[in-house]
């Protein structure tokens, strides 16, 4: 089994960086600061590790999208694991390109578990990040148990 | 060569800071912001971004060891995190180029585990 969802290819701005960073109460200039990121041998604003989200939300083809083409209630999903491998720096500037595969889908303790991997490239079709995510989709009957667990 | 790495302790979630993430992210599921919607998905109250606890998790990594960059992390997240509730994150250097960290409320309950390796 195998399903492919492409993103829309998306700009990274310096801008949408430092708001991200905001978010995550980051602390490095790099994310912040043109001239430190230029200081610590970057070529503009890096992205932060985790940035990869707002490639997969803030798209003309985003996330929500894949969830609605696979089936999906967003509202039903819990993130279960996520990786990264990272390859060429994210910088602002660079036009990021990604395709997500669902890789398995599976059922365990009366849960639904997808596993999908996104592999994200930038302009010169370097590989900038692997991402690989497990989802359990809850649904209403295993509320009260999770509900319980938390 | 275990090499325990200095706690981090985070100041307690505010609802904000998940309506802060969900607009910085994108991520704009109910379950997070909304506690109508996250009552009708059979939760108690609305639960924090997984991937906020991991952005955190990585800006541990870059303030432990800030001259080395990342080949790989991987987390679990393994415990709903809450409003009101307030972090520590622990860490561990295993080898030179391997590491581990959690990520705990106050009365020491797991949310986040994860493993990471460096360039």
């Amino acid at each position: 089994m195998e399903q492919e969802f492409h993103y829309a290819p998306f700009r990274v701005e310096a801008g949408k960086v430092r708001e991200f960073a905001r978010a995550l109460g980051l602390q490095n200039p790099v994310y912040f600061d043109r001239q430190a990121a230029l200081d610590a041998g970057y070529r503009d604003i890096p992205a932060p590790p985790t940035y990869t989200t707002v490639i997969d939300f803030w798209n003309e083809r985003d996330f929500y999208q894949l969830f609605s083409q696979w089936g999906l209630d967003p509202n039903d999903m819990l993130h279960g694991e996520q990786s990264f491998e990272y390859g060429e720096d994210i910088i602002s500037g660079d036009v990021i390109t990604a395709k997500a595969v669902l890789t398995d889908q599976f059922d365990k303790k009366d849960k639904r578990f997808y596993q999908f991997e996104t592999t994200y490239r930038n302009q010169n079709c370097e590989v900038v990040r692997i991402g690989r995510a497990t989802l359990i989709e809850r649904r209403e009957q295993h509320g009260a148990e999770i509900a319980e667990h938390s | 060569m275990a090499q325990k790495l200095p706690n981090i302790h985070k100041d307690a979630l505010a609802p904000i800071d998940m309506v802060r993430y969900s607009g910085a992210s994108g991520d704009f599921n109910e379950i997070h912001t909304v506690p109508k919607v996250a009552r009708q998905k059979g939760l108690k109250e609305p639960i924090a971004h997984g991937m906020l606890l991991m952005g955190w998790a990585a800006e541990a990594i870059e303030e432990w060891l800030p001259d080395r960059k990342l080949a790989k992390f991987t987390v679990r997240f393994i415990g709903m995190a809450h409003a009101g509730e307030a972090f520590v994150i622990e860490g561990m250097l295993t080898t030179d180029t391997t590491g581990e960290l959690q990520i705990k409320d106050a009365s020491g309950t797991g949310k986040l585990m994860g493993s990471f390796e460096l360039i």
